[in-house]
């Protein structure tokens, strides 16, 4: 990969990153690169949402030992 | 290939992220395996299929792919909650991501940006429950969207619906019952509905636009029996009552259809057998035009009646489905208009023409714009013919107009008169938006081409036409004036009548020498040239004096060229001169030829329009009674001639007994006296006729005839000109008495004229005899002397006579010509106090009559 592309990629990731902190969403930066990756691939980002909106629902119920850590 | 690996990609990029997901996000940024979840256990295989389903499904984002507006969006929201300092630094942050471009760059920066503005709204809504932000993308715009905390598959499901919101409010308020409860109620209505009628609203809304189209439907018949004849919906079907009368309103427009359907096609059933008219034709074709119209209503609302009604069918949500009240709203202006339509139908069943115009016109004139628009839009196509056919009149007197349905009529006449009855306003049919006097001028333009054309044999009328219509077509489009553009239409008509008039008159100025012949009859039938009537009266009088039955007209036709000849009128146009001709008028035995000569004025085509044969006996009458006073005046003349002082030596009768030449002195100074008298009389009422009556009246018509305008005017000029002649020369029906005892004043005259030359023919054969006497007694004189004694005696037996004849018509003529002044207070005319003074100047008339 061109060293320069790697950096704009990374970049554009932590600006990413930095917005979705103040949006509060939640995220980490991983799970937040594979979304960005689904949406660079034309996936539709209300059908993406709607998937980490699901999953995070049924994630409590199935592991409610973990704390859950907030995001701030 | 590519489309496949995509997909590959996809898909461990989904897996990734559910492990992800499921994983406890217990350290940031790195995914530790030991917290990762069984990925063999049942939920994650359940997750993982979920996931895929979720984004398999065939959802399109809902909002447009713009970066900016989404985060402008953003922006907002963490602004109006009070973090400005956040958005500002969002607001920075997307400035740089959205400047990163080239390889490495994220393509899809608004699906970026989109997604985490949901997640983070998701997220907010999850942490207070009360008000949990939903997943529908499209509610973000109204960020306070409240609803209840939906469950999550009822919430997805309205995706990819361009629903608006409010229509999302109310589904979602359905949702928001917990107990279904509207549902519920809902389905018990259906229930309800279904049990009240027999026949479900969608075959009745069917059945109602077969109606509408003059079609029986299923249950909706036409029922023609009943008095309100019209589709009716069949009683055996139970209805609730309000739906049969809906049916029932609505079903009127299916019987007015029917109404406006039934004339139409009589009327072109009737056509060509029949005189249906260009104008009801008209009409026809509108009304079809209107129907068509109808039709594209129809077409429509019978697509929208496939469609199910919601609530009722179980097949919900359809947006344009036709219940029986909607239908109602649909066709209420149709309804309007097909009422009007119905109207008319029945208005015009038995007009046509301009009537009917008129008819419709009359409808026309109401206050509701609809219907004022909708009659306009129909009476421009109706009077399209009649339009037409005031044009073709107009512009080239042309009247074509099959089936008399024009305002103007013509009739076959003769030329003569063409102008005053070859044509007529026949008023049943002429539209009320015509005003009566256009309408007169648009027949007087019509008639003017017509009689240039048949009367004058002008052919330049044509070019005046064409010339009209090219001008017109300036100023207003060619062929396009119609009803409601009644100034074009005046315009149209002044023009052409302007130019037509203006043509017809000069022809008859110039071409037909109109004044020319006025004057000639001026001259000649009204005695105005003096010396041709001298000379006349000289040559004809000793043929007048016998029986008129023993006259030959010829030789007075002779006798009238001669005297013609003799005078000044020779120098006159021979065309006139030979129009002038003798007319021996119908006599009785005894008549005298006096009594029946007269002059006549043969007035040819064209102008015999305007000297009718009702103005020639006019002129006829006037003729009579001036030639009378004419003969009076000339045998007093010729009395004169006779009595003149000179004519009498006096010197002869000196030798008379002097009793018989006192005789001799009063009778011929009462014989003087009477004549000086009635010549007063004569003459001044001669100059009362000529300059008074005459002259003025002459005088009169030339001023009218220069500002005539059209060939009415210089007719209603003309008959002035004689009626003030016939009026003031005592002829007319007012002074009947005054001319009767004119006339026996006329007759007394010639009578005391022959008396007066017997009483000279007696004295000069006296006067001869006493000559003749003394020139003999100086040679016998005893035989002379008997002679002359018989001779005084005779001469004094004759004198008393012919004194006391004198007498006699002295006091007659006296007592007529009292009763004719007496008369003269008591008439009306102006004229006749003129004539009245000139008589009795010094009002000696007056105080010698005994009643005053």
């Amino acid at each position: 990969m061109d060293p320069e592309a790697s950096r704009t990629a990374r970049e554009s990731l932590d600006l990413a990153f930095q917005m979705s902190n103040i949006l509060d969403t939640g995220l980490d930066r991983h799970t937040l690169s594979v979304l960005i990756a689904l949406c660079d691939l034309g996936v539709n980002p209300e059908a993406l949402a709607a998937l980490v909106k699901e999953l995070r629902n049924e994630k409590p119920s199935l592991s409610s030992a973990t704390a859950r850590s907030s995001l701030s | 290939m590519e489309d496949e690996e995509d997909q590959q990609k996809v898909s461990d990029l989904v897996r990734e992220l559910v492990i992800r997901l499921l994983s406890s996000p217990a350290d940031d940024g790195s995914a530790t395996t030991n917290s990762k979840p069984n990925l063999n256990s049942p939920h994650f295989v359940n997750s993982l299929r979920y996931a895929q389903r979720i984004l398999c499904s065939r959802l399109t984002p809902s909002v447009a792919p713009d970066a900016a507006a989404i985060a402008d969006s953003v922006k907002r929201r963490l602004a109006s909650h009070g973090s400005s300092s956040l958005a500002l630094s969002f607001a920075d942050l997307f400035a740089k991501f959205s400047s990163k471009t080239g390889p490495g760059s994220v393509n899809n920066k608004w699906a970026v940006i989109y997604l985490l503005k949901i997640i983070s709204e998701d997220r907010k809504g999850a942490k207070s429950q009360y008000c949990p932000s939903n997943l529908l993308p499209n509610l973000s715009l109204s960020d306070d969207a409240d609803f209840g905390k939906g469950k999550g598959s009822s919430s997805v499901k309205p995706l990819g619906d361009n629903n608006k919101k409010g229509w999302d409010n109310g589904v979602l308020l359905v949702s928001k019952d917990p107990e279904n409860r509207r549902e519920l109620a809902f389905r018990e209505f259906v229930n309800l509905v279904r049990e009240e009628n027999e026949v479900s609203e969608e075959v009745l809304v069917r059945d109602v636009l077969y109606a509408c189209q003059g079609v029986d439907g299923k249950y909706v018949k036409f029922d023609g029996g009943s008095d309100d004849a019209g589709y009716v919906l069949s009683d055996s079907i139970s209805v609730p009552r309000a739906t049969r009368i809906m049916v029932h309103k609505l079903c009127e427009l299916g019987r007015l259809f029917r109404k406006v359907t039934g004339y139409i096609a009589q009327s072109m059933d009737r056509f060509p057998a029949e005189d249906v008219g260009t104008v009801g034709q008209a009409l026809c074709s509108a009304l079809q035009d209107e129907l068509t119209e109808y039709y594209k209503l129809l077409a429509v609302l019978e697509a929208q009646s496939s469609n199910p009604i919601p609530l009722v069918s179980e097949t919900a949500s359809s947006g344009n489905y036709l219940s029986l009240r909607r239908l109602a709203v649909w066709i209420a202006e149709p309804m309007v208009k097909m009422r009007l339509m119905a109207d008319l139908v029945d208005k015009c069943r038995v007009l046509k023409g301009g009537a009917m115009a008129s008819a419709i016109h009359l409808h026309a004139r109401h206050g509701d714009p609809l219907v004022h628009e909708f009659m306009r839009r129909l009476l421009q196509r109706v009077c399209a013919p009649l339009f037409e056919m005031v044009k073709r009149w107009v512009q080239e007197g042309e009247l074509e107009d099959i089936f008399a349905e024009f305002f103007i009529v013509g009739q076959e006449v003769k030329a003569e008169s063409l102008w005053r009855e070859g044509y007529r306003l026949n008023h049943s049919m002429l539209p009320s938006f015509i005003s009566p006097s256009l309408a007169q001028r648009i027949l007087r333009t019509g008639k003017s081409i017509n009689f240039l054309r048949v009367c004058c044999d002008d052919r330049s009328w044509a070019d005046a036409a064409t010339r009209v219509a090219t001008d017109i077509g300036v100023t207003a489009r060619r062929g396009g004036f119609g009803y409601g553009e009644t100034d074009t239409l005046e315009s149209l008509v002044d023009e052409a009548a302007k130019r037509i008039d203006k043509h017809l008159l000069d022809v008859i100025y110039r071409r037909y020498k109109f004044k020319e012949h006025c004057l000639a009859i001026k001259r000649y039938l009204l005695l105005g040239q003096g010396d041709f009537v001298q000379y006349l009266m000289d040559i004809v009088g000793p043929d007048l004096s016998e029986p008129a039955n023993t006259i030959s007209s010829f030789k007075l036709s002779g006798l009238l060229e001669t005297a013609v000849r003799a005078s000044n009128a020779q120098y006159d146009d021979r065309d006139m001169l030979d129009r002038l001709r003798v007319k021996m008028m119908p006599h009785e035995s005894g008549d005298r030829g006096w009594d029946v000569f007269s002059l006549e004025y043969d007035a040819r085509v064209p102008l015999d329009t305007v000297f009718t044969e009702s103005v020639m006996a006019k002129y006829l009458r006037i003729f009579n009674f001036l030639w009378k006073l004419r003969r009076v005046e000339h045998a007093l003349t010729g009395a004169w001639k006779t009595m003149k002082p000179n004519c009498i030596s006096y010197h002869s009768f000196t030798r008379l007994q002097s009793a018989v030449k006192k005789e001799l002195d009063s009778t011929l100074r009462r014989c003087q006296v009477l004549w000086v008298e009635i010549n007063h009389f004569i003459s001044n009422l001669q100059y009362y006729i000529m300059f008074e009556v005459l002259e003025v009246s002459w005088s009169n018509f030339l001023s009218e005839m220069d500002v005539a305008k059209d060939l009415d005017d210089l007719l209603a000029a003309h008959d002035t000109y004689l009626d003030s002649i016939v009026e003031k020369s005592l002829l007319g029906e007012l002074s009947q008495s005054l001319y009767k005892s004119l006339l026996v004043i006329f007759d007394l005259i010639l009578r005391f004229r022959s008396h007066a030359d017997r009483l000279y023919e007696g004295i000069q054969e006296l006067q001869a005899r006493i000559t003749r006497s003394s020139q003999s007694s100086s040679e016998q004189g005893s035989w002379t002397a008997d002679g002359r004694k018989a001779l005084t005696q005779r001469a004094g037996e004759f004198l008393r006579n012919m004194g006391h004849d004198l007498e006699e018509i002295s006091k007659e003529y006296s007592s007529l010509q009292e009763e004719f002044i007496s008369q003269f207070p008591v008439q009306k005319h102006v004229d006749l106090k003129f004539l009245f003074f000139r008589l009795d100047f010094n009002e000696f008339y007056r105080r010698v009559s005994p009643s005053s």
